[in-house]
């Protein structure tokens, strides 16, 4: 389980937000005093930090480019300002995505999962039970037989698969289409799902993907 | 300054000096002066006041020429008291120092709204980028409590979070501060976070997003122009018909000189005796009125950005058919040799 810490001196949003991204599976920190910022993300050793620009004590910026001298831990800085001069400034300080608030939660998670993947090994292929899912080609392998899924299906599947036995909305899957440019509406999700199901029902997984009625799916 | 102007101007001197000729070939006449010496005497008289005349009128020409040839050709004619040399006539002298003394007034005063709008400009930044932190936890918080609240919290949540966007980028279109940098810019990305970000808003009211292949890059400020795409995005929605097949159909061209990206619906359209109006401030038209919401100002907003970023925005629509938006962006030359 990943760990994130939270730097963020707003009590409601930090406490929101650890909520969100703990129902997503991270482990999460906050940081309640912001005297010694700089030792606390270094003992916690987290593989992600959320840091916001404006914090008590020391300006966001300020601390990056300090820890940037003692550590390469993944940071997304999130903030209120949003123009281009402080995004090309928190990049060059070492920062390794820049989103503003106030943000849409789906996509935060996203761009969270995208720079975890980015840092960690690349995981082009996943294991499913007996399956081997090979992402960038979009190909289930079961022993010999091969089934090969559209690109709409694989994005969905291997959303599934990154949140497995638990609940995932269609909101979810639907931000995460559309983040990969597939811009498709309501009726074509479902029937990429129906898809999709029928497919892993050919190589014998018949109820691999159920349906939480008025909530989503869940890949168990 | 015309000669004529100048004489008629002089037409006392005139009257008093034959008044005072008259008199004195009067008075001669009387001490019985021989005509000749009356005719010499009148003549030196007559000459010494044309001297008077044109040398005072040259000196004045020399001076006023110069200040209205300066005015015409400055395009800031308040700076023409730096470009004169001080006359060296008294009534020069006394326009010239108070030309001075009301400028000087004038461009104090300047400085302090200058400095007031700064004041408020900051305010206003600042109070976004306050009011922005319980939107992101009302954001976050009705994400996390889905039971708690309906779509229709969520909706005017955006329009909430839309709304205060809108001041923002009014605020940096109307003044002068440069607060954009413009770099290279990959329109498929921009294309799709203002995809994104109108989702919901898309999905809610069923309209198809189609986007084309799009492998431009521009030189823009990225955020500047999500904000201007979201407007037109924005626009795109509220002008929908209420027919099966409504979309937003996206797509690029490139023809050398410019890239030109296109926004096109299927929505209401704009009657053609609105069209060129659409980006004067505060202007709704009729579709604004029908629809009761609009302020007239997204697109002012719009076109103030693309000026500011050297873009061309230009809109073409048939009522009951179409809307095309199409924005171009030129392409650098000496960046390019540049890079």
């Amino acid at each position: 389980m990943p760990k994130i810490m939270i730097i963020e001196d707003d009590e409601v949003i930090s406490k929101e937000l650890k909520e969100l991204l703990q129902s997503n599976g991270y482990r999460v920190a906050l940081i309640k005093d912001f005297t010694n910022t700089l030792n606390e993300i270094l003992s916690y050793s987290p593989d992600l930090v959320l840091l916001d620009i404006n914090i008590p004590y020391m300006n966001g910026e300020v601390l990056l480019q300090n820890l940037r001298k003692k550590s390469n831990v993944p940071v997304i800085m999130v903030t209120s300002k949003n123009t281009e001069v402080d995004e090309v400034l928190s990049i060059t300080y070492g920062a390794d995505d820049y989103i503003t608030k106030p943000y849409n939660p789906n996509i935060l998670l996203l761009r969270i999962g995208a720079v975890l993947k980015r840092t960690s090994k690349n995981t082009n292929i996943i294991n499913y039970h007996d399956l081997e899912i090979n992402i960038s080609k979009g190909l289930i392998t079961k022993g010999d037989t091969e089934v090969i899924l559209t690109k709409n299906e694989m994005i969905i599947f291997s959303y599934l698969l990154n949140h497995q036995n638990r609940i995932v909305t269609r909101d979810e899957l639907m931000t995460d289409l559309w983040n990969n440019d597939e811009f498709i509406n309501d009726n074509a999700l479902t029937v990429n799902i129906s898809r999709l199901r029928a497919k892993l029902k050919d190589i014998g997984y018949y109820k691999a993907i159920e349906t939480r009625k008025g909530l989503g799916y869940i890949l168990s | 300054m015309k000669l004529n102007k100048y004489l008629k101007d002089k037409t006392y001197a005139f009257i008093l000096s034959i008044i005072s000729y008259i008199l004195i070939i009067l008075i001669l006449l009387a001490f019985k002066v021989s005509k000749d010496l009356i005719v010499l005497i009148i003549a030196i008289l007559i000459i010494f006041f044309i001297l008077m005349l044109g040398i005072d009128y040259f000196r004045k020409r020399g001076f006023y020429c110069d200040l209205l040839n300066k005015i015409n050709y400055l395009d800031k004619s308040y700076l023409v008291l730096e470009m004169i040399n001080k006359p060296d006539f008294y009534e020069g002298k006394i326009l010239y120092d108070d030309l001075y003394n009301i400028n000087k007034s004038m461009i104090e005063n300047i400085k302090i709204q200058e400095e007031q709008l700064q004041d408020f400009k900051e305010y206003i930044e600042m109070w976004i980028h306050e009011v922005k932190i319980p939107l992101a936890s009302l954001v976050l918080t009705l994400n996390n409590h889905k039971k708690l609240f309906d779509n229709k919290t969520k909706r005017q949540l955006k329009r909430l979070e839309d709304d205060v966007e809108q001041v923002l980028y009014y605020v940096r279109a109307e003044n002068a501060n440069k607060d954009y940098l413009i770099k290279d810019i990959d329109l498929a990305m921009v294309v799709k976070r203002v995809g994104l970000k109108n989702m919901d808003d898309l999905l809610d009211n069923k309209i198809a997003f189609k986007v084309e292949n799009i492998p431009y890059q521009v030189l823009t400020d990225a955020k500047w122009l999500e904000f201007i795409l979201g407007q037109i995005i924005n626009n795109s929605i509220k002008y929908k018909r209420s027919i099966k097949n409504a979309y937003i159909h996206i797509w690029a061209y490139d023809d050398d000189k410019q890239v030109t990206l296109v926004i096109e619906d299927n929505g209401i359209g704009i009657p053609s005796s609105d069209i060129d109006q659409v980006f004067d401030k505060t202007f709704t038209g009729e579709n604004g009125r029908k629809q009761g919401t609009s302020t007239g100002m997204g697109l002012t907003i719009c076109k103030n950005l693309c000026t500011k970023l050297g873009h061309q925005i230009t809109i073409e629509s048939k009522q009951g058919e179409y809307t095309r938006v199409y924005l171009s962006f030129f392409k650098n030359k000496y960046f390019e040799v540049l890079k």
